[in-house]
């Protein structure tokens, strides 16, 4: 509610400094961008655009706060957009957003500023594009990865049967209270950790158009889950209730013998005053079962300009700047944030800026495959939200919950005109 | 009672006719700046949500337009079982929080009435629960149920009610155990304020003459109390059930409808479809519903207790 009132607060607060605003034309040129303001992130982009601001004096960022909650701010962007305000300039997006704001021609593609995204990874880049063209430019990356205990066990599993086992014996042995945690209450972290799950079973959420999710392989995807929780016993079911701080306070406090989380997690838990785990873990690629691969959800912010905007090249010398290799190191130090170039991976600098091993970082983001790219994902995610939980907390089995999931989610596409048989039908 | 006070004119020929007519006219003007401040903050609104509930308008969708599409956002309603699930928890929700309320508030107004020492002390504190924010209370309660750590479930295993502790919010029964008790513990104080003012309503000499023929404790409350405490009674449970049918922010911090959605009430699920999957018109017509049926309600107590309410209670 606190964070509702904030995003509310938020909006006043552009309303009332875009009539307080001065007329544009001379003077430099204002591009406003919204940003998280708070911690260490907060201060490291004001280093960065300060620095900006001496090499480019003829354009001023002013930072703007937004919630920090992703739902509130894509909320907030949506309502801006729709209403074709001219502010912010920039905006910064998660993974997810692009092609929504792209299809709804809410964000400007950036062919015409000629971006070079050869040194990227191109997983990030594909999340990015939609119908061809790029529309925002990748700025840290974030993944699902695999935590582990290195005093309990020699090596990461490299299978989820092993994992399973592993975390099973340890259980038992009384090691651990639990054996595997994650974040598995009714939101877009569910998502997440299920498509893990579905393509190390070998499975898709969307081919195109077509709705997947309903296949042998997310069945085999979620009943593995819904086993492991209630069959073999390695996930605590108050997992369902949890988001990313709760998995990695239990995983900290030696509670957990493997936690998938985010990179963000991982410089925290090495404060041996807060952590009982510091130095005792490392991280890995999720695990694969038969008939699939290692997957891991690609997620992260990219930033793009907002369609509307009065000054699009400033906002786009502004993003130049920020996704620059000196910045992204910056941030990895700072921050802990992945880059989103790969060929940093290969800079010697990267392995003294970055707290993850830069070899276990890579080995993660490499297999990092986006969520669905299309303009509907959050609404398909949410369809999928409610039965993956359903399913999880017994209220149904894994087949036909998400035979209705994939009807529901059909259903919105066709509506939309994005349908496989669009195509076929519009002609 | 003036004739034009009931709505009803008096004859023409009758001498206070012109008087009549003045003074009626000055009240409409008098009403007026009221009148039209409830037309722009209660009439307008309520008019856009019903022209809008008659559009399909997708704030994510925007190369859709916003074609008019008639009823059928209510014929989607109508076929959308998540809609008609989120009616029934309602109902659930409202049912079994508001009788355990008026049960337990009719207690608390029974003891409050009595005299002992302390008493204004006791009637103060009582309104704590019901002046606490209701999203605080919320997580109050959200906290002392939780999963891991959760005071109840310490003491429930503790107290050997269960072998180990109880994930409450991934039950779809379990669930709403803490949701209706943080309503109850939140508004039970106000029922029994409410009740408590219908006691000191009821007139002592009843009691004595019942007293006097050997009428027993049980039959003075079955046959005094209870009956002449109707009026106060109807007027809680109106209040009450009106309110238990729009709840939407104790559930909201709690379960948020979970788990999947089967603590989803009417309300929320309004909400999420507005403000959370920006489908406006959609959204309009589950408010437009929700609307009707709460105004249903109301006309509906006004209708067969409003008229015995007022008999009784001049």
């Amino acid at each position: 509610m606190t964070t509702r009132l904030a995003s509310a607060r938020a909006g006043l607060l552009l309303f009332l400094c875009s009539s307080c605003r001065p007329a544009p034309g001379d003077g430099p040129a204002t591009v406003v961008f919204p940003s998280s303001t708070l911690g260490a992130e907060g201060a490291v982009l004001k280093q960065q655009l300060a620095r900006f601001a001496r090499e480019r004096p003829d354009i001023r960022v002013v930072q703007r706060s937004t919630p920090d909650a992703a739902d509130q701010r894509h909320q907030l962007y949506v309502q801006w957009l729709n209403a074709h305000a001219g502010e912010p300039d920039i905006l910064q997006l998660d993974a997810i957003w692009t092609p929504e704001f792209a299809a709804a021609e809410w964000i400007l593609p950036l062919d015409r500023f000629r971006p070079a995204t050869d040194s990227f990874f191109p997983s990030t880049i594909t999340a990015d594009t939609w119908k061809g063209r790029l529309f925002a430019m990748p700025w840290f990356v974030d993944v699902g990865m695999l935590y582990w205990r290195t005093d309990l066990m020699p090596a990461a599993p490299v299978t989820l049967h092993e994992l399973e086992r592993t975390a099973a014996a340890l259980k038992s042995e009384g090691k651990v209270r639990y054996g595997f945690v994650y974040q598995g209450a009714r939101y877009e972290g569910l998502v997440t950790v299920f498509a893990e799950f579905l393509g190390a079973h070998g499975g898709s959420i969307l081919d195109g158009g077509r709705v997947t999710v309903a296949s042998p392989a997310g069945v085999a995807a979620l009943t593995a889950m819904r086993d492991e929780i209630y069959r073999q016993g390695v996930v605590p079911p108050v997992v369902l209730t949890w988001h990313e701080e709760e998995a990695r306070f239990a995983f900290q406090n030696g509670d957990a013998a493997f936690m998938r989380n985010w990179p963000y997690a991982y410089a925290l838990m090495n404060d041996s005053a807060t952590s009982r785990v510091a130095g005792h873990y490392a991280v890995a690629p999720m695990p694969a079962a038969a008939g699939g691969r290692p997957t891991a959800a690609l997620g992260g912010a990219q930033l793009a300009i907002n369609a509307n905007s009065a000054h699009p090249d400033a906002a786009w010398a502004v993003i130049e700047y920020l996704t620059r290799p000196e910045q992204m190191l910056e941030r990895a130090r700072v921050v802990g944030q992945f880059p989103t170039r790969r060929t940093l991976y290969d800079d010697p600098r990267l392995e003294q800026e970055l707290e993850v091993p830069v070899d276990e970082a890579r080995a993660v983001v490499e297999r990092a495959v986006p969520r669905p790219v299309t303009p509907l994902y959050s609404e398909l995610s949410e369809i999928l939200q409610v039965q993956l939980h359903r399913v999880l907390t017994r209220q149904a089995e894994p087949g036909p919950a998400l035979g209705l999931a994939a009807t529901a989610m059909q259903k919105l596409l066709d509506r939309a005109g994005l349908g496989a048989g669009a195509g076929v039908a519009s002609r | 009672m003036r004739g034009w006070e009931r709505g009803r004119a008096l004859p023409r020929g009758d001498p206070g006719y012109g008087v009549e007519r003045r003074e009626a006219r000055l009240a409409w003007w008098m009403v007026s700046p009221a009148v039209a401040a409830i037309a722009l903050v209660a009439l307008f609104p309520l008019a856009w949500t019903v022209w809008e509930s008659f559009h399909q308008h997708d704030l994510r969708m925007p190369w859709l337009g916003r074609p008019f599409i008639g009823l059928d956002n209510y014929v989607e309603a109508a076929g959308d079982p998540r809609f008609w699930a989120a009616m029934g928890h309602t109902l659930f929700f409202a049912v079994v929080s508001v009788s355990v309320e008026l049960i337990l508030g009719t207690f608390l107004a029974l003891a409050m009435n009595r005299a002992f020492r302390g008493r204004a002390l006791m009637r103060a504190s009582i309104l704590v629960p019901w002046a606490m924010p209701t999203v605080v209370s919320g997580l109050l309660w959200k906290f002392m149920f939780d999963g891991d750590a959760g005071i109840a479930n310490a003491a429930l295993v503790k107290a050997g009610v269960f072998d180990q502790p109880v994930v409450w919010f991934i039950h779809t029964g379990l669930a709403w155990v803490p949701v209706i008790l943080a309503d109850v513990w939140k508004t039970t104080p106000f029922v029994a304020l409410l009740l408590l003012a219908g006691l000191q309503n009821i007139d002592a000499s009843l009691y004595e003459a019942a007293r006097i023929d050997g009428a027993s404790a049980w039959r003075q409350f079955r046959f005094v109390t209870l009956p002449l405490l109707r009026p106060a009674m109807m007027v809680a449970l109106i209040f009450r059930t009106l309110d238990a049918f729009r709840v939407f922010d104790l559930i909201y911090v709690m379960t948020g409808g979970g788990p999947g959605t089967s603590t989803e009430p009417i309300a929320l699920y309004t909400f999420n479809s507005l403000l959370q999957y920006l489908r406006f018109g959609y959204g309009s017509a589950l408010s437009v519903i929700v609307f009707a049926v709460t105004f249903a309600l109301a006309l509906l107590y006004i209708r067969f207790l409003g008229a015995g309410l007022t008999e009784t209670r001049t």
